[in-house]
């Protein structure tokens, strides 16, 4: 030994056990920054390369700054960046917090024997830094498998305008931030335990456990619990210090699942899949209902063609609302196929109480876009010619307008039969192509001959899919929300266990006097399902404020049509979540408690 | 009748050349209602020796047979349950449950049973423990002596035909240890338990029914020393 600090590897060889979640909390951290930088380094040269092919003098930082979107997802990516940054620095110093407590016999004696406050916070620091010795290394080299593996699946399995992706690209910022957000967060997360070591009072060292000799004022009320509940329950309630952050753990990752849900919400709106979306579209030159009906079968039956449907329409009908004989108003018609119709429901357009079933065929019932401002009811009536139609559901948006609000104007959508029947017309305005996936240029080429022919226009819009660019938005968002969560876990179940290994002589004590297992388990389940309950209160009164003024911010502003409601699906993920975690954090502890002898945990410490 | 049956127990630490045997062969009886000190240096097994009767710990070898029940040979739960009703426990270090009560810590077992106390049987421990006043305190709020009393009710209220008792005074002084020795005594009286106790004091060992000695993992027998 060169000097006291020599300590330090030979103390950490024999903790290994205790300090492989701090470990684990350091290579997430480190894995999650090196992973996101290097695929957001990735996004930008493709983008800039994308855009720069475009525009030659186009500079990538004007237009991420220079528009309003580009804005909100900067504002949006740096929020989301600091609450994962938060949650690390949260996740590292509970643990090193908890690996300081469990030792303050050991930091007493230290004081005890002649070292100074200074050389213990120095100790835990520099303990705190010999982690990152290894734990930096696996975090970057995970976080740089990761982007090659996301890389590998946007070319492999997304494609499109990712066909180009480099797969193995090592990224220097990356590697520079995954470092220093180790080193930073590490040093920030053992300040606080640092100085808690350095106050351990060298009588610490002959007492024992200075936390074991604090004095208990508040006594457990059992009233109808049992025994184990209310014990659990007072575990976690009696430090109230370590019942808010244990809270705020559960609290921050439902903060961070419902700002995520926001997310996809956003993207949803920004690219929206509908089951309808067409890959060719065909227009008569004149706008008018002229496309020959029996375009449709001869087109269907072409190769590389996977589903042809029509839309007819007539502007400006005649109409009569609320009962009006006069038909002093008027409505716009459009009708849909059964395929276009179906897509309506597949991709939940269709507002709460509509029943689609009813429109199908030559019926009396139609649907009819909607936004708030609409006074339109499901049920209400209105007279179209000579019939009396009644509304079976409503769009909760309206397709055909630029900015999705209805304005006033009413459009009714009808099946095809209820169409030709209230206007005689056969024709259609619009016939509209979804290929297959393995449609040739050729087979477009001659599906465009077909249409020329005829006298109609046809527009190529494959370019304009959006499923890849969607899909790997959607599972760059799951994936950054699974990570999230499985950190949450972890830190979570790492805190219970540390809770419980600070009790561990009590816990042998009971076992000794006759607490069964399944006991044992009830009772540390209560202990972390108190943490759950405040957590998921706390996360909920934070996380439900803060979904709407994303949801505001981000869709509402952009989408006018789009109003927050209460994520009753996230929040009922985040209960199963919370209820799962709860479980799985108290499950492993007890069961680690259970196969150690009852007179080995006793004479513990 | 026999009630404590200890047939050849062994126990080893390690293995190989680091191997400890903490205990050897140990093979005793002891019949309902007798008070047996066990004494020993530090060391040299009696813990070990009380843990194995209180299958607090498994042995590598041999048997123990309480009230006739080979308690090795019955699974964790059950084996939890029967201790729970059997064998009281008390410890040096008293071991209460620092956020229960005096009377919570004191009903515990049973309350672990899911029975209600019997509040007679409560309120008459008390009296002799003398912590009738002390009911609705805290341990951290107690005496040493009154910790360890409380302790002894504890070990006391399931009225378990065994008692194991690890240096009950080791951590009293000598007004307080002659007080649990007299409450220990009384109990095996009153209610015909019998009490198997650690102790360093020989002075203490002396007032016990018959003392076993241990050595180096061996227990002798050192015979009856009270009428």
């Amino acid at each position: 030994m060169k000097s006291y600090l020599s300590l330090i590897p030979i103390s950490a060889k024999i903790h290994r056990r205790q300090n492989r979640m701090t470990l684990l909390c350091i290579i997430f951290a480190v894995f999650m920054v090196t992973a996101i930088f290097s695929m957001a380094e990735i996004g930008i040269r493709m983008e800039q390369l994308r855009l720069s092919d475009k525009h030659e003098d186009f500079s990538f930082l004007e237009s991420l700054t220079g528009t309003a979107m580009g804005q909100t997802l900067l504002m949006t990516a740096i929020a989301m960046f600091l609450l994962v940054l938060i949650a690390g620095i949260l996740m590292i110093s509970s643990s090193i917090n908890s690996s300081v407590s469990q030792r303050t016999q050991f930091f007493g004696m230290m004081r005890c024997i002649g070292m100074s406050r200074q050389q213990i916070i120095r100790f835990v620091c520099l303990e705190s830094l010999n982690w990152c010795k290894t734990a930096i290394p696996i975090g970057l080299l995970s976080g740089i498998l990761m982007s090659w593996i996301l890389s590998a699946a946007l070319r492999f399995l997304v494609g499109e305008e990712f066909s180009n992706i480099p797969l193995f690209n090592i990224s220097g910022i990356g590697i520079v931030s995954g470092i220093l957000v180790g080193i930073i967060t590490v040093l920030l997360a053992a300040r606080t335990p640092a100085k808690h070591a350095a106050s351990v009072s060298p009588i610490a060292a002959v007492s024992g456990n200075s936390e074991k000799t604090k004095t208990s004022f508040s006594s457990v009320h059992t009233g109808f619990l049992k025994i184990e509940t209310a014990l659990g329950i007072h575990h976690a309630a009696a430090a109230k210090k370590n019942l808010v952050l244990m809270a705020g753990s559960f609290a921050l990752s439902i903060i961070l699942f419902l700002s995520f849900s926001v997310l996809i919400d956003f993207v949803d709106h920004l690219m929206p899949q509908s089951a309808a979306a067409s890959d060719l579209d065909i227009s008569s030159s004149d706008g008018s209902n002229s496309i020959d009906c029996a375009l449709r079968q001869t087109l269907a039956n072409m190769d590389g063609v996977k589903q042809v449907y029509g839309r007819r329409s007539s502007f400006d009908v005649a109409a009569g609302l609320d009962g009006d004989t006069a038909l002093s108003g008027a409505v716009d018609l459009v009708s849909f196929d059964d395929f276009d119709l179906k897509a309506l429901r597949k991709d939940g357009t269709l507002c709460r109480g509509s029943n689609l079933s009813k429109v199908f065929g030559d019926s009396k019932y139609v649907l009819a876009t909607w936004d708030q401002n609409s006074s339109l009811d499901i049920g209400d009536s209105v007279i179209v010619g000579n019939e009396q139609l009644t509304i079976a559901g409503l769009l909760n948006y309206d397709p055909f307008s630029e900015n999705g609000l209805a304005g006033g104007k009413i459009t009714l959508i009808t099946s095809d039969e209820t169409f030709a029947r209230l206007t005689g017309i056969f024709d259609y305005s619009l016939m509209l192509i979804q290929t297959d996936s393995d449609v040739t240029d050729e087979d477009i080429a001659a599906i465009r001959r077909v249409v020329e022919e005829n006298g109609y226009t046809m527009t190529d819009k494959r370019d304009q899919r959006t499923s890849g660019t969607y899909l790997a938005f959607v599972v760059c968002i799951y994936a950054f929300l699974g990570i999230i969560t499985l950190v949450a876990v972890l830190n979570i179940s790492n805190s219970i266990s540390m809770s419980v290994s600070s009790r561990i002589k009590q816990y042998g004590s009971m076992r000794a006097v006759g607490m069964d297992g399944r006991q044992l388990f009830k009772m540390i389940l209560a202990e972390a399902f108190t943490y759950a309950f405040g957590g998921c209160v706390m996360g909920c009164a934070v996380g439900l404020p803060f979904s709407k003024i994303m949801y505001d911010f981000l869709i509402t502003a952009h989408f006018p049509y789009a109003s927050w409601a209460l994520p009753v699906k996230p929040l009922a993920v985040i209960v199963l979540f919370v209820i799962a975690t709860a479980v799985f954090a108290a499950y492993f502890p007890a069961k680690g408690i259970r196969t150690v002898s009852i007179a080995e945990t006793i004479n513990e410490l | 009748m026999d009630l404590l049956e200890v047939k050849n127990i062994s126990k080893n630490y390690g293995t190989g050349e680091t191997v400890v045997h903490a205990l050897k062969n140990a093979d005793f009886s002891v019949p309902k209602g007798e008070f047996v000190a066990i004494v020993g240096e530090s060391g040299s097994g009696k813990s070990t020796l009380l843990n194995m009767i209180g299958a607090l710990d498994t042995p590598t070898s041999g048997k123990v047979f309480i009230d006739g029940k080979d308690i090795f040979s019955m699974k964790e739960h059950s084996l939890t349950v029967f201790r729970r009703r059997n064998i009281g426990f008390i410890f040096q270090s008293f071991n209460l449950i620092p956020e229960l009560t005096v009377e919570q810590n004191m009903i515990f077992p049973v309350l672990l049973d899911y029975q209600k106390p019997d509040k007679k049987y409560l309120e008459e421990l008390l009296t002799v423990l003398g912590l009738t006043e002390r009911r609705s305190h805290l341990p951290s709020q107690l005496s040493g002596g009154q910790q360890q009393r409380a302790a002894i009710g504890r070990a006391l209220i399931a009225r378990p035909a065994l008692i194991l008792a690890d240096e009950p005074t080791g951590n009293l002084d000598t007004q307080n240890t002659s007080e649990v020795m007299a409450l220990l005594k009384e109990a095996s009286r009153l209610y015909q338990q019998t009490i198997v106790m650690i102790t360093h004091s020989q002075n203490i060992a002396q007032t016990a029914d018959r003392i076993l000695q241990v050595s180096d993992g061996v227990v002798t027998d050192l015979g009856r020393c009270r009428g």
